[in-house]
Parts: C-alpha cells; structure tokens; sequence
C-alpha cells in the first residue's frame, strides 16, 4: 500500500507553531506523506490542499480557543466539494476556558469530526488510529 | 527603503488618515481629545510611572494576562484580579481576531458571546469596542493598565486603546511578527510598529509619558537568550529613535536559573551599552521577566510549581515586572479564579525571597559575558548588512538567517536554528543555521552538548529537543531518555 497522504495545519488565527512543527516530524517519521500548511489556515485551504493532493486525512490543531468557531461548517464544506468519506480528526485546547473533555469531544463530534483529541494526546496513539482508519 | 529614521509629520498624518478608516470606531479617535484624556489621568494609574518607581525602589511588580470578549465581563475579570489576586499592574488581552486586524469576526464573535452568556473570544476586541468601550474598562480600575497582544499591525489598535486611557502597549516590529503571523513580509510589520512608536512619541512630546515593552519571549520555546537579547535591544532602538521614552526590556525564563539570572543582567547592561551607543540618553529602561512560557503540566498542584520556580528566578535575577501564569495553562485560558491563584503563588515566593541573595557571582559573570559575546557576534552582523542602519540591517539579518527565531510561525524567518538544552538545562545552540556565531562560542556549545550526550548515553540528536519540548508538562526541565 502506498503511503496515505494527511493534510496539516493550525485552523483560524492560530499562530500556534511549535506544535505543528513537531507533528509534521513525527507523522513523515511514521510513514505518513505530510503536506503541512502551518499556522492560520482557513476551512477552504484545508480542504482545496486536501482535494489537490487526493489526502485521506485532514488533522485539524487549534490551540487559542476559537476552534469552536472556526471548525462550524467544515464536515459540510468538505461533503459540498465532494471530499465525502475524508477522515476529520481535530485536537488541542478546543474551547475557551477548561472544561471537562468529555463535552469537548461530544462537540466536536457532533460537528462532524471522527476523532477529538486533547492537547496532551499520544501521538502514537493518533497514527495508530489514522492507520487503521484510512480509505486505502 | 526601511530605515531607523523617525517618521515625518507630514507622512505620519496621511498614513493616519487611512489608518483610521480601517474600521468604523478609527473615526472616534481625536488626538486633542486624546491627549486631554491622558493628561488627567492621575500619575498612581500610569505605566510609565510604575515602571519608573519600582526602578528606583527596587520592587517587583505583578502582572497578570486576562481579555475577554465583553466589556462588562472584562471589568469583573479585572476587577477580580485587582482586588482578590492583587495585581500590581493590569492586562488587557486582545483576542485573535483583533491581532490579526479581522474585525468583521471579531463582531461576529462579540455576537455569539453575547448569545452564549460567556466569552468565545480568548481576549478583548478592544478595536470593535471602540474608545467609549475601552474608557469605560480604563476608568473602572484604579490600576496602570496595559494593551497585551500579537499585533503585526497595530496601528489602529495603538490609536484606539492609547486615545482611552491605556499607558503601556506591548509589542514590537519584529517580536509580534515572526512568532505570531505567517507571511507578513518584515519589512510591513517593522514599518507599521515605527508608526506605533511614533503615536507613543507624539503623546511623549504633548507632555505624556506612555510605556513601550517589545515581546521578549518570542515563541516561548527554547529560545536562547542571546537570540531574544539582539531582537529585543533592536526594538528598543527602533522605539527611541521614534521618540519613545519609557521602554521596558522582556526575557522569557529559560530553566535554568543561573542561565536566566544571566540573561536578565545582562540584557539590563546590552541595552544601556547599545541605547548609548546609538547616542540615547533620555530614556528610562525597565526590565521584564515572562515566567515558564512553554508548555505546562495539566495538573494544577505541578503547575503552581513552574509558576513557582519562575518566581524565584525573579526574586533572585530582580527584574522591575513579572508576568504570572496561571494553574489552568495547559489547558487554555483561565478563569478568573485560576488568574487570581497564579498571583498569589507568585506573591508568596517573591515577598519570601526578598532579603536573599544568590551563590556564586562568579558563574553569574562567567554567563553574562558568553550572552554578551553572543549578542555583540549579531548586532554587527546586523550593522554591517545595514551598512549601520538597525532596521534595514534587521530586514536583510533575517532574509540571511543572521536573525532567526526557534520555531517561529512566520515565513519570513529561517527557521533553521535548533536549540537544546544542555546537561545542566542551559539552553545551548544544537544546530545554528546561519547564526554569525564565532567559533570560539560555537565550539563551547558544542562541548556543552556533548557532556549531555556523554551523561544520557545517547547521541545529540533532534530527539532531545522533543523531549526538552515536552520536559516541563512532564515535571522535568531537561529532556532525558527514560
């Protein structure tokens, strides 16, 4: 099997980038073919990069607290431009102010994402799932 | 052309005029007014002044960071820090949206707060709210306030916040540039921070003395401090060439605590040395300490430790200002509650360590000319490929990779260094891109690492700057393998 390609980035105005910069290490290191596009990429970035380069993954980081409202919409957006069985995984400090992650996820999920991770998830974890998860 | 050059009054005003125009509320900004406003204020709630008097008296002041999205919540929150958590000074936290000059979300988020009864905003979207809504949070306080950010163009947001009363703007052409935004060319952002210093020198000339403070801490991560040193001595130029009098130095903390004592002298001296240099005299420099910027441990109880230990570098290294974390960091922004905590830990470790002097001079000194010697190997640099013009030299410094921020977001820096902590958790150069280090000091960094790589059993390797990277959330400071 090829390897599958995954889309990156920091959703909003996000500038957050150390972390962006360690998981596009890491993700090429586990096999991944990573089309990273930094920080602060719009909803139609993420999913015309993704159309461009036939990815199976969008990975969504947020780290300010806006992601609530910048990721409204995308699941819709990505089924508008055709892209209908894309895996949507998102992680980070989602929301403003603590809250228990347990409602964080359900949000999220709701919002159309198949998987929500915290700030301090495994990344082997993440790959293992985007592994098993992929469209080959 | 950039240049270090103060800008002409005739150029200042036509730029203004379309500064103003950016957004609806620009059009209240009425600089007689403004200047009527700012001279009433009593001198207890000046920045400058702050600064100026914890200087001569030696103190410590506190400052929290808080923002959010409504101006009625914003006042509680600061409120809340005033009283409960007795902050010396007082943020005001802009929000994302503003940093990046997009009104028209802010708006919709302000909307949305409104509708969900809490902030969806991570600051206040001082911009939207205009000079009426910034005047009203300015007069329900009675301490200095200042305007927090990640603004590469903050004109507007400068003429807002300082026609309502604000006294200290944080900030500068490159600190808020390179760590907070993609592709904004340096040149832009250099020039619209020289407007922003230029507003803050007007204000000076009418007899009103507003605070500057360049962004010390960059991205927060490993960043050695020779680095955040020259980007830092250069804003400050930058600033005082524009007429900016009141100019307070940032540095964020590194770990190890000799290391930062170090860098907060010798970044105290660099200044002086440079701001004289360039023939400033009349100025007031002031010294400000970020503790742990880095990733946090998610618990709370290990978290108060970070805040802790940032507190008695601060204690010992005698900045006038530091900036307080608070227990909920790992996790995002804070409530009030969390803010007010994050204070009181640090008040308790600062009034404890007052009378205490640290160990060893001679280490200290021993670190504070390697800083020195680092900083002086950039600064000419810098010079030379401005033929001794600070901002364009700054511009080609970066283009070249002379200058070049750790992990910094903006495509506009190289991006090529890597640092790492060495074995006692000093942060030392792993790979040096095309920093003009001299070889003398770049053969000492390496023997640094070395002893690590020695000590781990392990090469040196981009794995170690992984593990400092997560070091701290996992209760360590060095990065070792398990």
């Amino acid at each position: 099997m090829q390897n599958p390609t995954i889309v990156l980035g920091v959703i909003g105005a996000d500038c957050h980038s150390v972390g962006n910069k360690i998981l596009e290490i890491f993700f090429s290191g586990e096999g991944f073919k990573v089309v990273n596009l930094g920080v602060m990429v719009s909803q139609s970035e993420f999913i015309d990069a993704a159309i461009e380069t036939s990815a199976s993954a969008i990975l969504v980081s947020s780290l300010y607290g806006h992601g609530e409202i910048d990721c409204q919409g995308l699941r819709d957006r990505c089924i508008e431009k055709g892209l209908d069985s894309i895996l949507l995984y998102v992680g980070g400090n989602l929301v403003v102010g603590k809250t228990p992650f347990d409602e964080v996820e359900e949000k999220f999920k709701e919002m159309g994402f198949d998987r929500v991770f915290p700030p301090d998830a495994d990344l082997k974890q993440v790959a293992a799932f985007l592994q098993a998860e992929v469209q080959p | 052309m950039l240049k270090n050059k103060k800008i002409e009054m005739t150029e200042f005003n036509s730029i203004r005029k379309e500064v103003l125009t950016a957004w609806p509320t620009g059009k209240d900004v009425r600089l007689e007014d403004a200047f009527r406003y700012q001279r009433a204020i009593p001198a207890a709630k000046n920045f400058a002044v702050a600064m100026k008097n914890a200087l001569d008296r030696g103190q410590i002041l506190l400052q929290p960071r808080a923002g959010v999205a409504l101006v009625d919540e914003h006042i509680k929150l600061l409120k809340h820090l005033e009283t409960e958590g007795e902050a010396d000074l007082l943020p005001t936290t802009i929000d994302a949206y503003t940093r990046q000059n997009r009104y028209e979300e802010a708006a919709r988020g302000i909307e949305k707060s409104i509708a969900a009864g809490a902030s969806l905003l991570n600051g206040f979207p001082a911009v939207n709210h205009g000079v009426p809504g910034c005047r009203t949070v300015v007069e329900a306080v009675s301490k200095p306030i200042q305007v927090r950010h990640g603004t590469p163009d903050a004109r507007l947001l400068a003429e807002i916040t300082l026609a309502a009363g604000f006294t200290s703007f944080e900030g500068g052409g490159i600190s808020y540039n390179i760590p907070y935004a993609k592709k904004v060319p340096l040149e832009q952002s250099i020039r619209d921070w020289q407007y922003a210093d230029r507003l803050v020198g007007l204000y000076e000339e009418n007899g009103i003395r507003i605070n500057r403070e360049p962004f010390g801490p960059l991205t927060g991560t490993l960043v050695p401090p020779f680095i955040s040193h020259t980007i830092g001595i250069i804003e400050g130029l930058l600033a005082l060439e524009q007429g900016v009098r009141s100019i307070t130095l940032g540095y964020g903390q590194a770990g190890n605590i000799l290391q930062d004592i170090a860098a907060i002298t010798s970044l105290r001296e660099l200044a002086h040395d440079y701001f004289r240099a360039a023939g400033h005299s009349d100025y007031e420099l002031t010294i400000v300490f970020h503790q742990w910027m880095g990733g946090f441990p998610e618990d709370e109880a290990k978290a108060f430790s970070v805040i802790g230990w940032g507190s008695v570098v601060a204690a010992f290294a005698k900045p006038e200002k530091i900036i307080v974390k608070t227990p909920h960091e790992a996790m995002g922004i804070p409530t009030r509650a969390a803010n007010a905590q994050g204070l009181k830990a640090t008040r308790q470790i600062i009034s404890m360590l007052t009378d205490q002097r640290l160990f060893d001079a001679l280490s200290i000194r021993q670190e504070v000319d390697v800083i020195k010697h680092e900083v002086k190997n950039l600064m000419d640099k810098v010079l030379e490929l401005g033929r001794g013009d600070v901002a364009a030299g700054t511009v080609a410094a970066f283009q070249a990779g002379v200058l070049d921020v750790p992990f910094a977001p903006s495509i506009y820096n190289a991006g090529k260094v890597m640092p790492v902590r060495d074995n006692e958790g000093f942060l030392r150069i792993f790979q040096k891109g095309n920093l003009p280090l001299d070889n003398e000091i770049l053969a000492w960094h390496r023997s640094k690492l070395l002893d690590r790589a020695r000590a781990e059993g392990r090469e040196i390797s981009f794995q170690m700057v992984t593990d400092d990277i997560y070091a701290i959330s996992k209760g360590k400071l060095i990065g070792r393998p398990k």
